[in-house]
């Protein structure tokens, strides 16, 4: 690589490069710096303490959103994935159909609002589904259980966020080379057999790529929680957001973000040693960067 | 086959509540229960007459064209800077221009926020399209990986070595062969904006864009009028992907007959 090239290079990714710095480290940075800061009735005070994440630590409705926000992240991230790998192993290896991704791409960018009203439609009490089981006659009066509980938010979340899962998926197996398979196919194992033996193993960085996005975003979601959560259906993110916007102790939303933050990749650090201890992940060799040279 | 019979049921499942609420937009009745009392435009018709309706979707298209005409600029010199660096170069520039689609949008808002209010800048249409254009970077330069990942460095090269200058290589080879995925990934950018919601909703201030206008409709009444403008809303992003999709239609065409013809 020429020097020349190199400064181009620089020169060209330099205002990108910056603009990210300006607009996006920066200001996790500063986040960061207020989760030290204090607040003294609604003025925000420079400071260095750990008060804020003593006091979000201690909190039991802290961690009682907290747990919800795993527990409900957890399983939406399991559903989306357990759905994503048949169509993302469909889409990869049998048909190549455009017309399915195309849909998965619609869903993906349809309206965020809309797809969460949507469910509210669905399952609210003079909504789609108890008019139909009403006229249907299997219940007498309305279900009131559908909505507001974390039935309603998993449900929901799993339908926003699975087209994204699905599209990680379809990445992540596009990697494996069809040979691979096409081997074990050979030697006599079944598609199962080939899914679990050599596709799972050499995909698993992957999909435990896709898992653990799908439940970041997830358990940082507030929206859902908001419109759909009722009282138990509460989660971290909600806590958060009113912190920037109601209540407004900043530094103390800042903390709980960062304690948020270091739940995930705690959970993360536990799947991958997971993968490891039960041999799921193994250890692959790269390809040599040939390519480079 | 069963796996296409679990796939088709999957697919059913992401689009049955968009149908639903399509279908329940030309209702005669407010009612949303089945069976139907009879199609009828008169919600889109109300929203017609409705003002802040419009004003917001004005607002909305505006700083999604903003957005994209920004993100484009900045997507695209980063790429050409991805494509001409090494595997440290490709590293960092992915590092600061990825990581926030790892993140929630929680966490971009209030970090956003948090700076503004630190650099006292008042919130405004310029504090919107600049938090969304954090959002639409991410996207736009994975688009682009995935295609420039294709791209074949030896057409700049020999345009080099035929006498072209570096700007004549850019603009003769270079361009034509990347303008369709900058386009494409330019009206991702475009949807990004006009659906964002969450960072909105941090650093908006009083600006209304039209989610934020969904949003307080939403939280006031479960009213018909959100399953209209959710249909436009869809169709809308409907057109927007046909558009993306045909312009990749035809990059892969031009870009086939191009290397055969060469």
């Amino acid at each position: 690589m020429s020097l020349a090239r190199t400064r181009t290079s620089a020169i060209l990714a330099g205002p990108t490069v910056a603009y990210m710095l300006a607009f996006f480290v920066v200001p996790s940075l500063i986040l960061l710096v207020y989760s030290f800061w204090s607040s003294a009735s609604y003025r925000i005070v420079p400071d260095f303490q750990w008060g804020n994440y003593a006091d979000s630590l201690m909190s039991p409705v802290f961690w009682k959103v907290t747990f919800n926000a795993i527990r409900i992240g957890l399983l939406t991230a399991t559903v989306s994935l357990i759905l994503a790998i048949p169509v993302g192993y469909y889409l990869v290896y049998i048909s190549r159909s455009q017309v399915i991704l195309y849909l998965i791409l619609i869903t993906w960018f349809s309206s965020y609002l809309v797809r969460i009203y949507a469910w509210r439609t669905l399952l609210g009490t003079n909504g789609v589904l108890n008019t139909v089981l009403l006229q249907l006659g299997l219940i007498d009066h309305p279900l009131e259980a559908l909505l507001f509980n974390s039935f309603a938010v998993t449900i929901t979340l799993v339908h926003v966020y699975l087209p994204f899962c699905i599209l990680l998926v379809v990445a992540s197996l596009s990697e494996i080379k069809r040979d691979l398979i096409d081997a074990a196919r050979d030697l006599g194992t079944t598609s199962f057999g080939a899914f679990h033996r050599v596709i799972a193993p050499n995909a698993a960085n992957g999909l435990i790529g896709a898992f653990m996005l799908t439940f970041i975003l997830v358990s940082g979601d507030y929206v859902t929680p908001q419109m759909l959560g009722g009282a138990s259906g509460q989660t971290t993110g909600l806590l958060i957001a009113d912190q920037f916007r109601k209540t407004g102790n900043w530094p103390l939303g800042a903390a709980q973000a960062f304690i948020m933050f270091a739940v995930s990749v705690l959970l993360y650090t536990i799947l991958l040693g997971l993968g490891r201890v039960s041999g799921l992940i193994v250890k692959r060799r790269r390809p040599t960067a040939s390519a480079e040279a | 086959m069963l796996i296409k019979l679990v796939v088709w049921t999957i697919l059913a499942f992401l689009l049955a509540p968009l149908v639903i609420i399509v279908l329940f937009s030309f209702h005669d009745s407010p009612s949303l229960s089945f069976p139907f009392a009879g199609f009828s435009l008169r919600w889109y018709e109300e929203l017609l007459g409705n003002p802040q309706l419009s004003a917001a979707v004005l607002k909305s298209l505006g700083i999604a064209l903003l957005t994209a005409v920004i993100t484009l600029l900045l997507g695209a010199t980063a790429s050409l800077a991805w494509l001409r660096s090494g595997r440290f170069g490709r590293n960092l520039i992915e590092a600061v221009t990825v990581t926030p689609i790892a993140l929630p949008g929680l966490f971009v808002g209030v970090s956003l926020l948090v700076l503004f209010a630190q650099a006292g800048v008042q919130l405004s249409t310029v504090t919107i399209v600049i938090s969304h254009v954090v959002i639409a970077i991410p996207i736009m330069i994975v688009a682009m990986k995935a295609r420039l990942t294709l791209f074949d460095m030896s057409l700049e090269e020999a345009a080099r070595d035929l006498g072209a200058s570096q700007l004549q290589t850019f603009s003769r080879v270079t361009l034509p062969l990347i303008a369709p995925t900058l386009i494409s990934s330019a009206i991702l950018a475009f949807a990004v904006s006009f659906d964002e919601f969450v960072v909105t909703s941090f650093v908006a201030g009083t600006e209304t864009t039209l989610p934020m206008y969904i949003w307080s409709m939403m939280r006031r009444t479960v009213t018909p009028l959100i399953n209209a403008i959710s249909t436009l809303a869809l169709a809308f992003s409907v057109v927007i992907l046909v558009g993306a999709w045909a312009i990749g239609r035809w990059r892969r065409s031009s870009s086939i007959s191009g290397r055969e013809t060469s």
